[in-house]
């Protein structure tokens, strides 16, 4: 039997991905769990490895083709078979081997036309016939966005999530949109269980080395093509997005580092002494931050639709500089962890991320952003907001400056950093306090014990 | 642990005989608790002991018994009346409710009615409509009263010495079916608080609420949910007022789950206030299933014995109600 | 006299004359005060109501001074009495402090009861009235109980149970009429059978001629007495009081007299004449006592009216004082509840 090979589907709301290369071609023999082609989401580059032996054949989809999630693109035969005939383009099951998230979609009524399985899960949750929904997917197929107009026109409140006190509950304390959890109760309802397997969703199925640069597709004498596509598209997107949406008001602030880094050279002897991490400016400033925000739940917000979501703990991603390309994981729960954990966490997504083994849920929930330029000398700089995120902290080098203390001119060491906010929902005042607040507790780091 | 078995029945009469010996206030009245030794033989031996005017033998007059505890507590003395049957309780309510409740707020805190009335409630026994009837929230519902229903022999003991010693109007129920039940005793006097509900099984995947006779049938349900690795919490409330909430509370926190369970039919029962009760406070945000009440049907008690049966939650009834919240079916 | 009730015996001359001897000057002289007292108060809290200042209605006793008074006057300092809705003039009797009394009927903190009570459930339980109560009957049963309390404490207090016609047939009065006698309780049922329950007139309600007739269906004695004469009622009740006290037999005692006023301040009267009150109001019990006193020469005829003057001038004095007194705070709104 020819062993069809998909696209497979990484986070729960993923509707399509995109192929990026093929490391494989037609006609070549294949053995299981070698690595075919190079898929992109929204979030991640991930590697698909074979299901199976045999010989690659009957590839449907190109390089930079974005195709619907569990679309079969190819086959792999065994001796002796050949392609089948009169297949339809629409999703077969997956084989087993191919790792696959855990949870299982509800099935749902599909006469003609497919939908993507988040939209059938959905229809099946709200009890909509999906006969009676247009498909604006790729081949007419349905997707959850039609599955939401759909529900929406249906005019009643079906539209609201079912979930239960519990189950919001963790997904306000950690971030998750209940939207895009699925929910195994009575009706579709979404119980805690489903939250908790969602957070830990995603199989840990890790991504090989991404290629040192983006890959050049061609040249001409005056310039080089790089392809905007895969993570370099994403983020140009959701920068566009970002700026165009959201009004962003800007805040310096200069902070005398003199007790911070007093304060990070004694934790430094500590770790040193302990053999653990050493801490970075980064881990601190997050971890001042984290208690910052807490004090100001207005800058620790996502504005989605008309709901400021005024998060209870503060998940802040921290940026990391990649090869053409930026990803920003997120440490979790930070007012509740010491600099030392914060400081491990960072140090090791920020390696996981140059080796692209991040996972969707280490770059999801985040609540604020920090990028830090000073290694590379930036005296400040301006962000732009991430994902619908009420703030971001552009933090510049440490600097030594003179300055004026007491009628005096003394040298201390100084650090700029520049708050982006969101004005439709954080005024001058609230950006104003929230900077105040953040500079007294850098510059008297003991503040972090209240 | 003294080791020592009596009936649950026993075990009251124990508490009236130590009460009335340490306390020479404290005096018995109802119907037949003489020298027939009460309905059900709870007060057996007692007038012999203490006498005809410590134990007295009341006319058919549950009025006349209401008003007589309510005026003596007035004076001082420390009485327990008894209602034969909680039925009967209709015809003492206008003193119990108008009087006795309220007294101590309408002369503005300087009266005091330390009183107890006791009666026996709940079906089984096959004493049909008028004769098995739960009627515990009508005073529940009622500010100034205190309700107390134990489940064992040694918490009817304790709870029972804690009323006579309170110092307001306090409702004691019994349950018929638990007359005859026996547990460990300790034999010298001893005080349980009111207020204070027992958690009888530890669990973690659901609550059951309750109390009184359906006390021993939710504990044998989880036993069998046990084995379908239902892990059942159960919590034996003993006083149902003044309610311990924070015990509740705790508790649905922990398991997520909640079922709540009596035998007084299910319309305008006490188990609609726990829901309340838990819906309100802060276990709302643990509450990982709809607040599931668990009670005797909307209808009089018929005389039939399975249908009588059939009237009220059985162990059965409870395994299945448990299961179906545990695998998210409700 | 037109009443429904069988005539009774009235009181003779001779038997008022030693009546009067075997009292005190002081007692007497306290006594006529209180009534006029009690007339003052009820007068007073009606133009009180009227203005608007008291809350809710009243039941006054303008007409049953004697029976109020009659009944209480036996009694020790020790002895203990429970009232009815129509209370303000027991409570008086019983010689509680009109200040207080008004403070509570305006509802203010330092009224009797804290201004939780009001004119329906005014109290003063150290000073032995164990409250008016808001339900037709419900002191009776609670009397049985006193009863048993003293009896079990081996005191020879008594309690004086008021009740009014309408209540003689709740079925609260028969129990407890029923225990009183079998348990042999000091207790004596004074029955202040003013003829009218609400509307309901006695000759409708009741196929009886007395209502004293009813000790005997219970096994005790019963006695009907002119309720507007205070001598007459203190006779009756100070033997029912000696009998309860020294023998444990209660007695049903039964005062015939009128209320001036309707039931409560609702009440248009529609169900009797103005005849009739016309007529029941020349039987003004407290006129009537001032003048034997007047008549035996134990007071002036000026001095009487001295005492009704200073009744008064007492009732403005308490009016005034009550409407100066605090508002019980907001906070302390669910005290009281339980011990």
């Amino acid at each position: 039997m020819p062993i069809p090979v998909i696209m497979p589907k990484f986070e729960m709301s993923q509707e399509t991905g995109q192929i990026i290369s093929w490391y494989k071609k037609d006609g070549d023999l294949v053995k299981k769990g070698e690595a075919m082609f190079s898929v992109e989401t929204d979030k991640v580059t991930m590697d698909v490895e074979s299901p199976g032996d045999g010989v690659l054949a009957g590839i449907t989809a190109k390089e930079g083709e974005t195709v619907p999630v569990t679309t079969v693109i190819a086959y792999l035969l065994g001796q002796g078979e050949s392609l089948p005939t009169a297949e339809s383009a629409s999703e077969a099951q997956p084989p087993e081997n191919v790792s696959t998230p855990v949870e299982q979609p509800k099935s749902a009524a599909i006469s003609s036309g497919s939908a993507t399985p988040v939209a059938q899960r959905m229809a099946a949750a709200n009890a909509l016939d999906l006969t009676s929904v247009t498909g604006t997917g790729l081949n007419q197929t349905i997707t959850k966005a039609d599955v939401e107009a759909a529900l929406a026109q249906r005019g009643n409140d079906e539209g609201k999530v079912r979930a239960t006190p519990a189950a919001r509950r963790i997904a306000r304390e950690e971030g998750v949109v209940l939207d895009e959890v699925p929910g195994s109760g009575p009706r579709g309802r979404v119980q805690e269980d489903d939250v908790q397997k969602f957070l830990s969703t995603t199989s840990q199925r890790s991504a090989q080395v991404l290629p040192p640069q983006a890959a050049i597709l061609s040249s001409t004498p005056d310039y080089d093509i790089v392809p905007l596509k895969g993570m370099r598209r994403t983020i140009a997107d959701r920068m566009v997005s970002s700026y165009q949406s959201a009004p962003h008001i800007m805040f310096t602030m200069s902070v005398d580092g003199t007790s911070l880094e007093g304060l990070r050279k004694r934790m430094n002897e500590q770790a040193v002494k302990r053999g653990e991490e050493k801490i970075s400016m980064t881990a601190l400033l997050t971890r001042a931050v984290a208690w910052t925000l807490l004090r100001h739940s207005r800058l620790n917000s996502t504005l989605n639709g008309d709901e400021i979501r005024q998060y209870k703990t503060a998940n802040i991603g921290v940026a990391v500089a990649l090869n053409d390309g930026l990803i920003v994981p997120v440490v979790r729960n930070v007012e509740k962890k010491g600099v030392s954990q914060i400081a491990a966490e960072i140090n090791d997504m920020a390696k996981r991320a140059r080796e692209s083994k991040l996972t969707p849920s280490d770059v999801s929930g985040g609540t604020f952003t920090i990028s830090n330029l000073g290694p590379f000398g930036i005296e400040q700089f301006t962000a732009i907001l991430n994902g619908g995120q009420a703030g971001i902290l552009a933090v510049g080098a440490v600097q030594k400056e003179v300055v004026v203390v007491d009628d005096e001119m003394v040298i201390r060491p100084i650090m700029r950093m520049t708050l982006s906010a969101d004005h439709r929902t954080v005024d001058g005042a609230v950006a104003a306090q929230f900077m105040a607040d953040l500079r007294s507790v850098l510059e008297n780091p003991d503040l972090l014990l209240y | 642990m003294s080791g020592r078995e009596i009936t649950y029945l026993e075990a009251i009469r124990e508490a009236l005989r130590q009460e009335m010996q340490r306390d020479e206030r404290v005096f018995l009245i109802g119907e037949d608790i003489g020298i027939y030794g009460g309905a059900f033989g709870v007060t057996m031996g007692l007038m012999q002991e203490f006498g005809e005017d410590r134990v007295i033998d009341s006319p058919i007059s549950e009025l006349g018994i209401a008003g007589a505890i309510t005026g003596a507590a007035l004076t001082g003395m420390r009485p327990v009346g008894e209602i034969m049957f909680m039925d009967f309780i209709t015809l003492a309510s206008e003193q119990l409710v108008n009087q006795a409740a309220k007294i101590r707020f309408m002369f503005g805190g300087k009266a005091t009615v330390p009183l107890v009335m006791r009666t026996p409630m709940g079906s089984g026994t096959g004493a049909a409509e008028q004769h098995s009837q739960s009627l515990e929230n009508w005073f529940v519902h009622v500010p100034g009263i205190k309700v107390v229903a134990p489940s064992t022999p040694a918490e009817a003991k304790g709870l029972l010495i804690e009323s006579i010693r309170d110092d307001n109007p306090v409702l004691f129920l019994e349950a018929k079916l638990l007359y005859k039940t026996k547990g460990e005793v300790p034999e010298e006097p001893f005080t349980i608080p009111l207020g204070k509900a027992d958690i009888k099984r530890e669990g973690r995947d659901l609550t059951i609420i309750t109390y009184s006779v359906m006390v021993k049938r939710a504990l044998e349900a989880a036993d069998q949910l046990a084995q379908e690795g239902i892990d059942v919490e159960v919590i034996d409330l003993r006083t149902l007022k003044p309610l311990d909430k924070e015990t509740i509370i705790a508790s649905v926190k922990k398991t997520g789950k909640a079922l709540i369970l009596h035998e007084a039919a299910k319309t305008g029962g006490f188990g609609g206030e726990l829901a309340g009760v838990i819906a309100e406070s802060e276990a709302f945000d643990y509450l990982d299933a709809p607040i599931v009440r668990l009670a005797g049907r909307d209808m009089p008690v018929p005389y039939n014995r399975t249908l009588e049966y059939n009237t009220v939650p059985q162990v059965e009834n409870i395994v299945e109600s448990a299961r179906k919240m545990a695998r998210r079916e409700v | 006299m037109s009443t429904n009730v069988q005539p009774y015996e009235p009181l003779s001359e001779k038997r008022r004359k030693e009546l009067i001897k075997s009292l005190s000057k002081e007692e007497l002289l306290d006594s006529l005060q209180k009534m006029w007292k009690i007339r003052a108060f009820e007068e007073k809290a009606e133009e009180l109501y009227m203005l608007g200042k008291i809350h809710g209605t009243m039941h006054l006793s303008i007409g049953m001074e004697a029976s109020a008074m009659g009944s209480i006057l036996p009694l020790r300092q020790d002895d203990l009495i429970l009232s009815t809705h129509r209370g303000h003039g027991h409570c008086i009797a019983k010689n509680a402090d009109m200040k207080l009394m008004m403070a509570e009927f305006l509802g203010k903190e330092c009224g009797y009861c804290r201004g939780r009570g009001g004119s329906m459930h005014i109290a003063d339980v150290e000073g032995g009235n164990l409250g008016a109560n808001g339900v037709v009957a419900g002191g009776i049963p609670m009397a049985v109980g006193v009863g048993l309390g003293f009896k079990l404490q081996k005191t020879d207090k008594v309690i004086v149970c008021f009740f009014g016609d309408g209540a003689a047939n709740e079925g609260a009065f028969h129990e407890a009429l029923n225990m009183a006698a079998i348990y042999d309780l000091p207790v004596v049922f004074v029955c202040e059978n003013n003829q009218y329950g609400m509307s309901g007139s006695f000759k409708r309600m009741f196929r009886i001629p007395r209502i004293s007739d009813r000790a005997s269906a219970y096994g005790f004695p019963g006695v009907t007495v002119d309720g507007n004469d205070v001598l007459a009622v203190y006779d009756a009740v100070n033997a029912a009081v000696d009998r309860a006290r020294n023998q444990r037999i209660p007695t049903l005692v039964e005062n015939v007299t009128y209320r001036w006023r309707g039931h409560s301040k609702s009440d248009a009267n529609r169900y009797r004449t103005k005849e009739e009150i016309e007529e029941w109001k020349t039987k003004d019990p407290n006129v009537r006592f001032a003048s034997w006193l007047v008549e035996a020469k134990v007071i002036s005829s000026d001095e009487a009216e001295q005492i009704r003057k200073s009744a008064y001038a007492e009732i403005d004095a308490a009016a005034e004082f009550a409407e100066g007194c605090a508002e019980p705070a907001l906070e302390s709104i669910e005290e009281g509840v339980y011990a």
